[in-house]
């Protein structure tokens, strides 16, 4: 086990060091000289361009500015924001590190939660009225954007009802709408996922036999039905992580939540680089990460694939 | 007894709850994060609007542009130099409990000019003291024109006349702050001698200031101001709505909201921003405009009232010239510019280009906030007078960088003025030795009247020479004068005195919260 997860952690080297040498082009080739940016209205003091320039390395040739960059990558410095005067670009992510992926993290939670109990719920009651409400429920969450859904909740929630914080960070209130808003069409793609494979799994020979010898429906259900599909939702999970970090993005905007998305959305704007850079590379680590633990989660859940990798 | 410690416990968390939320604290959106927090690396606006309550200059502006003294009691120029002498407010202490003396003012000077410090919008207003270039050089630390009398007398000398010197907004700091706290001191501490001091800066959440309780003046009558990070206009009006704002600087997508709903009225405040708008037609790239009635014609063409109203919901002000109200010097009886399209046509048709005909097609071009009205002159030109325009919608810096070495021959732009004096714009915008002359507008006589205003210290000699200036512009038709965006912003019933200004707010000295 220990050796599969060392040989994966291994496979994360060549992926980040593909996405470094990715963005590191592609923000060269983006208009807009950041030291112009910087300068704005007196980008014609050429003095100061020229001491700005030299200052940051930028007049160096591209080959050598990559290099020192790969070099203090490589011992976790990623250089200093242009953005903000003299910090670093591992202080300014110091405090949006610490929110996008629990941010991320509890949407996946509660989309787990919600999506597999609906969709146990529905294909349990296949047919019925409860059923057809469940999945006019879900084409809704899959349907609406999800900015749509934030309007349409601050205005309930927070504006008319005064209930609820419209916007910002830190305490357990502010984080309600935020998840709520981007756990809804995860939840829907987990509760669609989770009514199919229920359905194939109830028409099983073994659910009939452990009907036969006379175990109760909750035991059934719990015990060899949904321990059965877990391994396909899991697999889809991972695909639902990736999708919910890039959902950040959208969520924290409108929730003025200082985490990593935002702060990627207004360091390109702002042609910060090294920021939005380095918060490709982490965003680019989480998913390689989030991937590895629903291989290591597979092996718990499934004898036969711990048996496969040679775990005993 | 467990149960009863417990209960008193939880007492006590109520209770400093309920002295937190007493806590008067005023809430104010800023679009983003300063880019730094101390006077000498200066450059931006988010920073400027926290800096301005927490340092002070010889000088302070009120809401409608009148000068007042600050750190500077008095000051006289030097008989026969180019020059000032200093009287410094005495019993002035910095946040850090050092006294305010003539050694803090040179030392700020002298950062703003060292060659190591990034310096930003100030090292502007000290070019003109006596060895500045020496110190930039990085031959001395000294600077030779500013001599120390005593503790509270200051000499500056210049080397060409600048009059405005006692009003240029230099904020000075505390020069003990590096020996105490290391180079590193912004990180912690304020080193200004402002009504308000640094408290605390959460990265990309919010910028907190607290009252300074052993301030020289009239102390503040808040506990702080927090200045919340909220880049969406939207959601920002949408907290001012919850009441988790109580103060909203209204962003240019809930103009046309905010503007429409009645309710909001009472809370509303709109004001002329210090920014002049024009339409630049610059002659070195673009032949046609060498000529003055081209450039007439194509200012007949704009239905300035029509803009106001269609694009602004009024919340615009229409300039006559180049100066905008609330700036010292700025003149309301000048001559207005005009919607004519028949006289456009004429003057047109006599310059050698009936309908249009015999002009080569030009690009107007402009950053993306600017696409709406492009589009809107592109149509006007075309419909009016037979001119064929593209619109060019550029990214900003790479237009800036185009507008300051002049490629750019017709295009939409402001420029908004550092401190409440119409020399701002007019040396900075249209003098001719101007870097920011963008437009490549040039006139001898306009150029020679402000040579003459720099040098003039009386005040009302120096307007009437603005005037002049202004009016051989209009005459001679520099630039098509624009309609300004106002400055609009809301304010809760419960706080007075939060009053917005065409230079942002005004100092949170004086609100008040109910």
């Amino acid at each position: 086990m220990l050796r599969f997860v060392a040989w994966r952690l291994a496979g994360l080297v060549p992926v980040l060091g593909i996405v470094l040498v990715a963005t590191f082009l592609a923000t060269y080739a983006l208009p807009g000289d950041p030291v112009l940016v910087m300068l704005s209205d007196h980008s014609s003091n050429v003095e100061m361009a020229n001491r700005l320039r030299a200052e940051y390395g930028l007049d160096q040739p591209l080959w050598k500015q990559f290099f020192n960059y790969i070099a203090g990558v490589v011992v976790g410095d990623f250089g200093m924001s242009y953005r903000y005067v003299r910090i670093p670009v591992v202080e300014v992510l110091s405090d949006g590190i610490k929110i996008s992926p629990i941010l991320a993290l509890a949407a996946l939670a509660a989309a787990a939660a919600i999506g597999i109990g609906a969709g146990i719920l529905a294909a349990i009651k296949r047919n019925s009225g409860v059923d057809t409400a469940i999945i006019l429920i879900l084409v809704a969450g899959l349907s609406i954007p999800n900015f749509a859904f934030a309007t349409f909740f601050v205005y309930i929630f927070s504006i008319k009802m005064g209930a609820l914080p419209v916007a910002g960070w830190g305490r357990i209130d502010q984080a309600i709408l935020p998840v709520a808003i981007l756990a809804i069409p995860s939840a829907a793609y987990i509760a669609r996922l989770t009514r199919t494979f229920m359905l194939e799994v109830l028409g099983q020979d073994y659910i009939r036999t452990a009907r036969a010898k006379g175990l109760a429906e909750r035991v059934v259900i719990a015990r060899h039905a949904l321990r059965n599909i877990l391994v396909p939702l899991l697999t889809s999970m991972g695909i639902i992580f990736g999708g919910l970090i890039s959902g950040t993005f959208v969520v924290e905007t409108i929730f003025n939540i200082p985490g990593l998305g935002r702060l990627a959305i207004d360091s390109v704007f702002a042609r910060d680089y090294p920021v939005a850079m380095a918060i490709v590379m982490l965003f680019t680590a989480f998913f390689v990460l989030i991937n590895l633990a629903v291989d290591v989660a597979y092996a718990i859940i499934d004898p036969r694939i711990r048996q496969r990798m040679g775990v005993k | 007894m467990r149960v009863l410690a417990k209960a008193f416990a939880g007492f006590l968390m109520l209770a400093a709850v309920a002295t937190a939320a007493d806590a008067k604290t005023l809430r104010i959106n800023v679009t983003g994060d300063p880019a730094m927090l101390d006077p000498i690396t200066y450059s931006e606006l988010v920073a400027g609007r926290v800096l301005r309550n927490v340092y002070e200059g010889f000088t302070d502006f009120t809401p409608d542009g009148k000068i007042v003294n600050v750190l500077a009691e008095s000051w006289t120029a030097l008989p026969g130099e180019h020059g000032f002498r200093f009287n410094l407010r005495k019993n002035v202490k910095f946040h850090s409990g050092r006294a305010f003396t003539a050694k803090d003012v040179k030392y700020t000077l002298e950062q703003l000019a060292a060659p190591d410090t990034k310096a930003g919008i100030g090292a502007g207003y000290v070019a003109r003291i006596v060895g500045i270039e020496d110190v930039k050089g990085g031959k001395t630390k000294d600077l030779s024109g500013v001599k120390i009398v005593d503790d509270h007398t200051i000499e500056i000398r210049f080397t060409k006349p600048d009059v405005l010197f006692p009003i240029y907004p230099i904020w000075f700091m505390d020069s003990g702050i590096v020996a105490d706290k290391g180079a590193d001191w912004v990180r912690t501490v304020s080193a200004g001698t402002g009504p308000f001091k640094f408290k605390e800066w959460r990265r990309g959440a919010f910028v907190e200031i607290d009252a300074n309780k052993d301030y020289w003046g009239n102390k503040a009558k808040i506990d702080a101001v927090r200045f919340l990070v909220i880049p969406n206009g939207d959601t920002a009006l949408a907290q001012y709505e919850a009441g988790e704002l109580d103060v909203l600087d209204v962003q240019e997508s809930t103009i046309r909201r905010v503007m429409r709903d009645a309710s909001k009225e009472k809370e509303r405040q709109v004001v002329p921003r210090a920014q002049s708008r024009f339409l630049a037609m610059n002659p070195l790239v673009y032949a046609p405009f060498k000529d003055k009635r081209v450039r007439e014609a194509i200012s007949l063409t704009i239905n300035r009232d029509g803009m106001i109203r269609g694009f602004y919901d009024n919340a615009a002000f229409q300039l006559h010239g180049i100066t905008t109200p609330g700036v010292a010097g700025y003149f309301n009886d000048l001559p207005k510019p005009k919607y004519d399209p028949e006289a456009a046509k004429k003057l047109l048709a006599d310059a050698g280009f009936p309908g249009g005909r015999g002009l080569p097609p030009i690009d107007i071009s402009s950053t993306a906030v600017f696409k709406d009205e492009l589009t809107y002159y592109a149509n006007e030109l075309n419909r009016t007078l037979g001119m064929q325009v593209n619109v060019n919608v550029v990214e900003r810096a790479t237009f800036i960088r185009a507008m300051n070495a002049g490629e750019v021959a017709f295009f939409p732009w402001g420029w908004t003025s550092g401190y409440p004096d119409a020399m701002y714009y007019l040396e900075q915008m249209w003098h001719s030795k101007s870097p920011y002359n963008r437009g490549r507008w040039f006139n001898a006589k306009y150029d020679a009247l402000i040579d003459e205003a720099t040098a003039t210290v009386d005040d009302a000699k120096r307007f009437q020479l603005y005037r002049q200036a202004e009016m051989v512009y209009i005459d001679d038709v520099g630039a098509a004068p624009l309609p300004m965006v106002a400055a609009i912003a809301l304010v809760k019933p419960n706080v007075t005195n939060a009053r917005a200004t065409p230079f942002g707010f005004d100092r949170f000295v004086f609100a008040e919260i109910k």
